[in-house]
């Protein structure tokens, strides 16, 4: 009978402990209170301020949501990233290779190279004659061989990653989840440029960042430093030991076993195998470091070029992380490993001490078993995988780390350049709670610098950050995100395309140029104009369908739409111009008039099938916009556009 | 059905339709200059490449004779003696072998027109390609904040007029080393800048401090419709049928982004817009991986670098009095091979400075026995000629550029007699 009363009560007792805990936690969060009013800031002023930063821009009738919900609880709210994403997965589902693991698109999406030496081996192409004169059949039967084979070209793999991306920061109700996941991407930046790399980074976006971004940092570099991207991007998946220093690493007795077995079967099969294997032989010839990954690990993931360290430290770190490298998983480039690991057993290999987790791969024959000093910190000899990690969190919890990556996040969301007081106070949160990201941020969000006048409008939208912030403020729909990132990349960030393992830079200069700004100029008139296929919007929606009566009145209303919250004199004084200029409004009315002429008046039916099937619209748009009452009033929606085109393009929307 | 021309072309939407011929203060004011004749009387003009990423100035300028460096480098070492198959280094002086696929600057080099100054690199030993390349860019080696770069610095110690086309660099954003007071431009494609000049003549990539002040000058440029174009350097680049640009001498340049950089420059060279100070990049040096010797990464490399060049050169042979080229590079990479068939990180590396004004047919500079002891630490070719001796002695010699103070501020060495 006790022991049903203790269970009756057990889940009882449990409930109420999840029930004071969370209830807790709530308190937890409504103890934090931002400063604002202490530098005079509005509410509703704060609130706009919180978005601009923390999401990919507000959307009509974000601000009220916020005041509403509470700025400091709204803020938690995004960092625990649990809110509802029904209508992004909507968008995102007809992408059907951005959940595709490592392994999966490895086999779906060879490279042109592993292509052709298929090819080869299938008998399809002579590899001697490979007749360039002929290229139009060549690439006509290699295209047919592809679709035989069900293989698809990278390009498609790329264009969906930058679709997703963009959907994400359209439409994720996660926003703050969607911004640090562009953070800590371009902090641990791998690129598309280069190919050995450039087939991991989907995965690398989805379960290495993602869902690490508001956790500890630790785990995050961990996750990095494991991950197929980061291995190839930065050459550690082939760094090993010397030969003397990985020797005693394996048990010559197994080796020669191995090898002895290998042989056996070489010689029973072709003599591709027998190559493969004289491929491994050589290959470990030909071991020694690779420094490149040590080096940035440092240098800019962790404690910072001006961190305390030296080349040595390079040099030793990189010994520390020889075997770390790629579970092999196509069956060309890594064929040789993978078979030396079927031949030996994954059981085998793991009392040898090689450590196979997912897509990494620790071989403990590669590495370097003798005595490191890394920082002054004694890594003693035979400490194999588990000494990498004791590196990496002695990394990521070093003092250095703190203020550098501290300063990291306050330029990103405080300013270009932050106070040493604020990034003191942030870099004690990071040590006093073990590098938990999203306590940094809190700290850094419950300090007057984040609200002060140094940091109010004064960071730049980077391009991808300006045409994300348009199409939200606009409530446009998106349906050809790719319409959107050749924008991006004419304003100049071709996103996942940044060749320095630095990412982009984040300081305003770097974006401020002449041929930047007409570009952006360019984007705002072509966005509100609807000339960008693939972005529908409804300017008058916006104004609760109500009609301004001249362009100065649509500056104003538009203006405190788009730029809500803002101090807007100046910036009206500065647009006026764009908008009285004789000429500008004879070529409107002119425009409107050929417009009323030349356009064949579509019908409903037309516009929704247009609307629907986009991605066959032709790349010109022939018209202004998609309602009836519009048809009628071309002349004030050219005008209206025009404004709204002014507005993205002026240097105030260029702010955040 | 109405076009999308016809709705560009009406557009008020299109705020460039009305921005021809408004173009901003500084370029109005050069444009005066322009018209005036003395403007075109020819001047001197520095090229600049820039190598990215550190070049293994040990493999392209080898010093075959030492033991040391053969042991350091089984896989990347060539001998200068040719046996069998195996493609031999040129030979230069009898101590340093130029990489064989760097064939085309044989002649130069024999003709005295090249120099190399080997053991060239920066006094701050940063092995981070950032740090490094903003010092050797800002030509501060141990200043951060130096917000100005040495080539815009020497732009504004020219001491005469200049067109907008005093400084070009043929690369999409400005690079560091024109950060600064004085205009610049960023022009990564010739043909798409006319056309954009055509449309909007502002439409160069001009830095500012910020959105607001460009903002308005811009603005105020789209909004003066003179309907005029009054830039002779706009209407010369117009004029110019930049896609079919005939190179002289039947030169081919290589299709790679420096050659093609290269022959942009030769194309506003020979358009006379004014050009003094050009830059230009070249990438893929970080040859960590698989750097190969006869062949591979670092030999496709260099051919390039040599093949552009010397097309460049001959291309611009009615102006070689005129000319020089120069290249940098961070650093340079370890002497010993790493373990994945490359080099990391290292200390100095080899430029090549090529003009009729250069002390050519030499390998300057200082390099040791590569034995251990003479490495700096114990393992990087020795830095023993600062980047900037060789920068303001060229800037000192080419452009008449004498406050060695001013153009690399905190700097007090002296030229190696690179220059003639």
């Amino acid at each position: 009978m006790k022991n049903i009363l203790k269970y009756f009560y057990l889940p009882i007792f449990l409930a109420f402990c999840l029930i004071i805990g969370s209830s807790f936690k709530i308190s937890e969060s409504d103890k934090i209170k931002f400063p604002y009013k202490k530098t005079g800031l509005t509410e509703r002023q704060a609130a706009a301020h919180l978005l601009n930063r923390f999401t990919f821009g507000a959307r009509p009738g974000d601000i009220d949501k916020v005041v509403n919900i509470g700025l400091e609880k709204w803020f938690s709210q995004q960092l625990a990233a649990g809110q509802k994403e029904d209508e992004l997965n909507k968008r995102l589902s007809s992408y059907d290779a951005i959940n595709l693991s490592n392994a999966e698109v490895v086999k779906l999406f060879p490279k042109n190279a592993q292509i052709l030496r298929s090819a080869i081996k299938d008998g399809l192409i002579n590899k001697d004659s490979v007749n360039l004169s002929d290229m139009k059949k060549y690439r006509a039967s290699l295209a047919t061989y592809m679709r035989d084979k069900g293989y698809r070209p990278q390009a498609e793999l790329f264009r969906q990653l930058v679709n997703q991306k963009i959907l994400r920061a359209v439409y994720s109700n996660n926003q703050l989840q969607e911004v640090l996941t562009e953070f800590w991407f371009n902090h641990f930046n791998v690129s598309i440029t280069k190919n050995i790399c450039a087939e991991y980074i989907p995965a690398y976006e989805r379960d290495v960042i993602r869902p690490n971004v508001n956790g500890r940092f630790e785990d995050l570099l961990i996750a990095t430093a494991k991950s197929p991207a980061m291995l190839f991007f930065l050459d550690n998946f082939s760094s090993s030991g010397t030969s003397e220093s990985t020797q005693m690493a394996v048990n010559d007795k197994v080796r020669s076993q191995i090898l002895a077995k290998a042989k056996m079967h070489m010689a029973d099969t072709n003599s591709q195998r027998a190559q493969a294997l004289k491929k491994v032989q050589q290959n470990r010839k030909n071991q020694g470091l690779n420094e490149n990954y040590a080096r940035e690990l440092m240098e800019l993931h962790t404690i910072g070029v001006d961190g305390g360290y030296t080349q040595s430290d390079v040099t030793q770190a990189a010994r520390v992380l020889t075997g770390w490298s790629v579970y092999p998983m196509d069956n060309a480039y890594g064929n040789p490993l993978r078979n030396m690991i079927e031949k030996a057993g994954v059981d085998n290999l793991k009392k040898r001490g090689f450590v196979i987790e997912g897509d990494f791969l620790f071989a403990a024959n590669r590495h370097d078993r003798g005595e490191k000093v890394v920082l002054g910190k004694v890594f003693p000899a035979n400490g194999a995988y588990e000494e990498g990690i004791k590196l990496l969190k002695m990394l990521a919890n070093h003092n250095s780390t703190a203020k550098f990556i501290s300063r990291k996040i306050a330029v990103r969301f405080v300013n270009d350049n932050p106070s040493e007081t604020l990034i003191e106070k942030m870099a004690e949160t990071f040590k006093q709670k073990d590098g938990d990201i999203s306590a940094i941020l809190t700290r850094m969000v419950s300090s007057p610098e984040f609200w002060s006048a140094e940091a109010l409008r004064e960071k730049t939208k980077s391009p991808f950050e300006l045409a994300i912030s348009a199409v939200r403020g606009l409530n446009a729909d998106v349906s050809q995100p790719f319409q959107l990132n050749n924008w991006i990349s004419r304003m100049g960030q071709k996103m996942y395309f940044y060749q320095a393992p630095t990412g982009f830079p984040d300081k305003g200069q770097y974006w401020i140029n002449t041929g930047s700004l007409l570009n952006r100029m360019n984007f705002g008139l072509a966005l509100a104009a609807q000339r960008i296929p693939g972005v529908r919007l409804n300017l008058l929606a916006l104004n609760k369908n109500r009609e301004p009566e001249s362009s100065e009145s649509a500056l104003h209303q538009y203006s405190e739409l788009i730029l809500p919250e803002r101090d807007l004199e100046k910036t009206i004084a500065r647009l006026i111009p764009m908008l009285n200029d004789p000429e500008l409004l004879n070529k409107v009315e002119r425009a409107a008039s050929l417009n009323m002429v030349q356009q064949p008046k579509p019908t409903m039916v037309n516009e929704d099938a247009r609307q629907m099937s986009d991605a066959t619209e032709p790349k010109g748009n022939k018209t202004i916009s998609g309602n009836s009452q519009r048809q009628t009033q071309n002349a004030g929606n050219l005008m209206l556009a025009q404004v709204v085109g002014v507005i993205l393009g002026s240097p105030e929307f260029q702010r955040k | 059905m109405i076009s999308r021309k016809a709705f560009l072309k009406a557009g008020g939407l299109t705020l460039f339709g009305i921005g021809i011929g408004g173009i901003p203060a500084f370029m109005a004011q050069a444009a005066n200059l322009v018209q005036e004749p003395a403007l075109f009387k020819r001047r001197k003009i520095l090229v600049s490449i820039f190598q990215r990423g550190a070049m293994d100035g040990l493999m392209a300028v080898s010093p075959f004779n030492d033991q040391f460096l053969k042991a350091a480098r089984p896989a990347l070492f060539m001998p200068a003696v040719k046996s069998g198959n195996i493609p031999s280094l040129i030979d230069l002086d009898g101590r340093f072998g130029l990489h064989p696929a760097m064939h085309a600057f044989e002649s130069v080099f024999r003709e005295k027109n090249l120099a190399i100054v080997h053991g060239m690199g920066s006094p701050n030993n940063t092995r981070s390609h950032f740090d490094a390349q903003d010092y050797m860019e800002s030509g501060t080696p141990f200043n951060k904040g130096t917000s100005s770069g040495w080539l815009n610095r020497a732009v504004g110690m020219l001491g005469h007029e200049a067109t907008p086309f005093q400084a070009v660099s043929l690369t999409s954003s400005m690079p560091r080393s024109l950060y600064g007071e004085m205009p610049a431009l960023a022009i990564s494609n010739l043909q798409d800048f006319s056309i954009q000049m055509r449309g909007n003549p502002m439409n160069a990539n001009r830095i500012s401090k910020s959105f607001e002040e460009l903002y308005d000058q811009t603005a105020s440029g789209l909004l003066k419709t003179t309907g005029k174009d009054s830039f002779d350097a706009v209407k010369m680049l117009q004029k110019t049928d930049v896609r079919n640009y005939k190179p002289a001498n039947d030169v081919v340049y290589p299709t790679s982004p420096l050659g093609n950089s290269l022959k942009q420059i030769a194309q506003l060279i020979k358009m006379d817009v004014g050009l003094e100070v050009a830059f230009a990049e070249s990438g893929g040096w970080d040859t960590h991986f698989n750097q190969g010797a006869a062949n591979g990464i670092f030999a496709r490399n260099v051919t390039d670098l040599s093949q552009s060049i010397i097309a460049f050169w001959k291309d611009m042979e009615v102006y070689q009095d005129d000319l020089t080229v120069m290249t940098m590079t961070e650093f340079g990479r370890t002497v010993k091979q790493n373990g994945t068939g490359g080099t990391d990180h290292g200390r100095a590396s080899c430029n090549f400075i090529l003009g009729k004004d250069v002390n050519g047919g030499i390998v300057h500079g200082k390099v040791d026995t590569l034995a251990p002891e003479n490495l700096e630490d114990g393992r990087d070719l020795a830095v023993t000629t600062d980047f900037r001796s060789i920068f303001s002695e060229l800037a000192e010699h080419h452009l008449q550029i004498k406050d060695k103070q001013q153009l690399f501020p905190g700097f007090e060495g002296v030229g190696i007699g690179v220059m003639k």
